[in-house]
């Protein structure tokens, strides 16, 4: 984070001087850049942050023992992975006891995930047209939800619209049997899980990464300098003057 | 169209309800027994209506006593067992029951001692889940083995476990006994440790610390003081923390001590800050969305300058914004409109710019809404801003579209609806225009008359209260139309109600009746003066003063009529036999009460007014009794100087809002001493005349 305060005094300080545009050499910069210290630990937290939210298990292992940084249980990560997995092969039912078994106040306390993870299941139903079943289960299962809630009861209107049609794939409701209605559902899963444990739902780098962006926006209004275009080189690029 | 599939597969019919319960059996084997349990876990978790059926079924009885029996060392058993009797008493009042009445929570209870890490879990969350519910029992903390057991909770080092403790705190302490017992055995400090905590631990904190602190002047400077400040530090720096829900916490647990110790929270900053924060965290979906509203209305209830601050941050235009959405959840509203409520219960200005939002109309709309909480705040936020005396006066507020379905609301039940409505009605028919009879068409004429004869002393208080309020300045055929659907005979019996405040609302309600010449006179005098007598009598026996003050001015506007109505006040008031009686008069003059003086003084000057034949007879009635050298011994009264008056009221400000009653108070003397006078004017006319 003190890369973040670095650029905003500098910001600052900029502003103070003139209106026009500063031209800051690469060496300049590099030299700035220097004089910004940042610890080992706290990268490595970082990282390890990354891995354990993203569920990347046994990369978070093999960096523990590398680095020695302190995580979180490994065993949650894997059931959590499990019932992202399970969900995005559509296993919902199969998901679902996993979450009750990895802690059942989960689903007890949380309707709208609740009902999504149910709505999917309806969806993997009618995808593999299943439909007497399928109807039983939005009757049985989801209409009472639809009571509770008004905006449940639109979105499973929607959902068994997709019977009414022959061509599903170019149905107005056809996004929903999309792969990335399963991916939708599997991540809000994943979050649930992850505020559970009392674990930040997003890792920090990506925000990280997000602030930089936006301070280097910022500071293109006010100076030419080496500037980082491609996250993922991070290559200092020489500036246009 | 996907092709269909064969009818309802054998395995969907073993999963029914009815079927797996014969499973839950306690002579089964094992295996069947866990597989049967973890079906129905299943089955239930985030489903109300499996919960409900399986309970009809008698299911908790017999999971709680596979839990009786099973070995420690079943594991699975042990932890799926207390899982399904956890999910049966989270969110359904019925299963907490069920649960409880079954004798689970010895068994629950026991699971916490096991070594096992996820027995301990299943059991403290189930226990959570019961502690989450008003139906739990309370917590004895004035037992000190209960104690003990609490502290132990609180410092285990099981995550589950110490938010069952919380949990345990935040159900059960409500008196202030229970908080001083709580902070002196230590909690506050470990509460404020947990803050540290994780998430969970977090909230699970803030919720008791509330508990403890709220109401409690003594405990909240403990708190203060802890750590030197360090621990509202902490709460106060949670309210910029990354979760909605933690913001929200700090922010009650802050507001809790403000409403109380309200030095804690003089700086104008954190105050705005509060509000913002509020203000912001109103669009959070889910629990934090619907309680923040609440809060709002709490921190601003009965508080001006708060009122007046989330006023200049906008806060009513946000309020009301949300009013505009759809598919706005019951419990949401219901805060919104309390907050609103609140925001608009003392400030013209807020009520001013609610009205110019266009939101009475959203509001007269969840007047109708399925949720009777929400009909309830719905009136309630009517009420305030009803009090706006100049589009009251105006009659804004008397529609068709409003007051109709404020008559429906008057059918009730909850109690708790019909006097809201009440309230609001009452407010609504005080106005200047002929209109009052829009109300009396719809029907709320009948329904209020209907309510003034209920069992409810609040429902009769509340009826006669807006009866009286329509009474108010209204035109006699709207006079006559009242009386002839009230009866003599029921405002009789509402004048010699067991409750004073309902007897002080009839009397008020007479009071009305009379005012306004001759012809409103004559109403209390129909039936034989049934009416008249009553309020004789009550004047005669009652005991409080605020009965003999609407009684007083019920004679007082009589006398202003005809001779025969003066007359009649004159036997009501003094005693036929003069075998040294007191008059009420002079009782009510000499006592302390300056509003009954004041009252009792008005009738005098009207029964002694020089313009009428039978007056100077009255005069020398009156004096005979005593009464003129008491009127006159009044003049030298030095409590009534006005000056006097101002500077012993002076002395007794400390605060703005009282300048209103401060004013009052002079006003009420002023009135008082320019009565006394004109009483002695008048009777030294006929003194004059006489000599």
């Amino acid at each position: 984070m003190s890369l973040f305060r670095i650029f905003i005094s500098q910001l600052a300080e900029i502003e103070n001087m003139s209106t026009s545009k500063k031209v800051i050499t690469r060496e300049e910069w590099e030299k700035k850049l220097n004089e910004v210290k940042i610890r080992k630990e706290d990268m490595n937290k970082l990282v390890m942050n990354f891995l354990v939210t993203e569920g990347y298990v046994e990369a978070a292992e093999r960096f523990k023992m590398e680095s020695g940084t302190e995580h979180i249980d490994l065993a949650t990560i894997t059931d959590r992975m499990a019932v992202k997995k399970a969900v995005q092969c559509g296993n919902v039912e199969d998901a679902i006891e996993k979450v009750n078994d990895l802690n059942p106040e989960i689903l007890d306390t949380n309707p709208q995930l609740f009902f999504h993870l149910q709505q999917q299941r309806l969806i993997e139903l009618i995808r593999n047209g299943k439909v007497e079943e399928a109807l039983e289960f939005a009757q049985e299962e989801l209409a009472p939800r639809g009571e509770e809630n008004q905006s449940f009861l639109e979105e499973l209107e929607r959902t068994v619209a997709l019977l009414a049609f022959e061509d599903v794939n170019n149905c107005p409701v056809g996004e929903l049997l999309d792969i990335s209605q399963r991916l939708k559902t599997a991540s809000e899963v994943n979050a649930a899980i992850l505020t559970s444990q009392s674990h930040e739902k997003d890792p920090k780098l990506p925000s990280l990464l997000k602030m930089l962006i936006w301070a280097q926006n910022q500071l293109d209004e006010k100076a030419a300098y080496p500037r980082i275009n491609d996250l993922s080189t991070a290559v200092l690029e020489d500036p246009a003057v | 169209m996907p092709t269909s599939s064969s009818a309802s597969t054998p395995a969907a019919t073993a999963n029914r309800p009815e079927f797996l319960i014969s499973y839950l059996k306690s002579e089964q084997q094992g295996e069947v027994k866990l597989k049967t349990l973890r079906e129905v876990k299943n089955q239930i978790i985030g489903n109300r209506t499996k919960k409900i059926s399986y309970i009809k079924l008698g299911a908790v009885p017999k999971i709680v006593e596979i839990l009786a029996s099973a070995h420690d060392s079943d594991l699975s058993i042990l932890v799926q067992s207390a899982a399904t009797i956890g999910s049966f008493a989270c969110g359904v009042d019925a299963g907490v029951k069920a649960v409880l009445d079954s004798g689970a929570f010895p068994h629950l209870i026991r699971l916490l001692s096991h070594s096992d890490d996820k027995v301990v879990d299943a059991g403290a969350r189930s226990l959570k889940m019961i502690f989450q519910s008003k139906l739990a029992p309370k917590y004895d903390f004035h037992k000190d083995e209960n104690m003990t057991f609490l502290l132990s909770l609180l410092n285990s080092e099981n995550e589950n476990v110490t938010e069952l403790g919380a949990s345990i705190i935040t159900h059960s302490c409500e008196t202030s006994g229970e908080q001083k017992a709580l902070c002196e055995a230590g909690t506050l400090r470990r509460l404020v440790m947990l803050l540290e905590g994780s998430l969970n631990q977090r909230e699970a904190s803030l919720d008791s610390l509330a508990a403890i602190i709220k109401n409690n002047p003594e405990v909240i400077s403990k708190f203060v003081g802890l750590d030197s400040g360090r621990a509202l530090k902490s709460v106060t720096e949670l309210m910029k923390d990354r979760y909605p829900r933690t913001r929200l916490l700090a922010s009650v647990c802050l507001i809790v001590i403000g409403r109380t110790s309200p030095c804690y929270l003089q700086d104008i900053g954190l105050r705005t800050k509060l509000i913002m924060l509020l203000i912001e965290l109103l669009e959070e979906p889910g629990r934090v969305g619907d309680e923040v509203p609440f809060a709002l209305a709490g921190l601003i209830a009965d508080n001006e300058d708060l009122q007046k601050l989330a006023f200049e941050v906008n806060a009513l235009d946000k309020l009301c914004n949300f009013l505009h959405r759809d598919m706005i959840l019951a419990k949401q509203l219901e805060g919104l409109l309390l907050a609103i409520a609140e925001l608009c219960s003392r400030l013209e200005i807020c009520r001013e710019r609610f009205l110019s939002l266009q939101a009475l109309k959203l509001v007269t709309s969840t007047l109708t809404h399925d949720c009777a909480e929400v009909r309830t705040a719905a009136c309630i936020c009517m009420q305030s801003v009803t009090r706006s005396v100049k589009n009251l006066s105006a009659g804004h507020f008397l529609t068709d579209t409003m007051v109709t379905p404020l008559v429906q609301l008057l059918h009730g039940p909850p109690i708790s609806l019909q006097v809201a409505a009440l309230k609001t009605i009452s407010n609504v028919v005080v106005n200047f225009t002929n209109r009052k009879s829009i109300f009396i068409q719809c029907g709320g004429l009948k329904e209020l008359v209907q309510l003034s004869k209920s069992m409810d002393s609040t429902l009769r208080l509340n009826s006669v209260w807006a009866l009286r309020n329509l009474m108010f300045l209204t035109e006699n055929s709207n006079k006559e139309r009242i009386l002839l659907e009230l009866t003599a005979s029921t405002l009789t019996s509402l004048i010699c109600d067991p409750e004073p405040f309902v007897q002080e609302q009839a009397l008020a309600l007479v009071r009305n009746l009379v005012d306004g010449g001759i012809n409103s006179i004559e109403h209390v005098f129909i039936e034989g003066g049934v009416v008249v007598n009553a309020v004789g009598r009550q004047v005669r026996s009652a005991s409080k003063s605020e009965v003999c003050i609407q009684g007083m001015y019920v004679f007082s506007n009589i006398s202003t009529g005809s001779e025969l109505h003066k007359e009649a006040v004159m036997h009501q008031l003094l005693p036929e036999a003069d075998g040294g009686a007191q008059s009420v008069i002079m009782k009510f003059l000499q006592c302390s009460d300056n509003q009954l003086r004041v009252a009792t003084i008005w009738c005098v000057v009207n029964l002694t007014y020089p313009g009428s034949p039978g007056s100077s007879a009255r005069v020398t009635r009156l004096r005979d009794y005593g009464i003129i050298s008491q009127v006159k011994s009044m003049v030298n009264d030095p409590c009534l100087d006005a000056k006097v008056v101002i500077v012993h009221v002076l002395k007794s400000i400390h605060h703005s809002s009282c300048i209103i009653s401060v004013l009052r108070t002079i006003i009420q003397h002023v009135v008082l001493q320019f009565r006394v006078k004109t009483v002695l004017e008048q009777c030294t006319v006929f003194s004059d005349a006489a000599a």
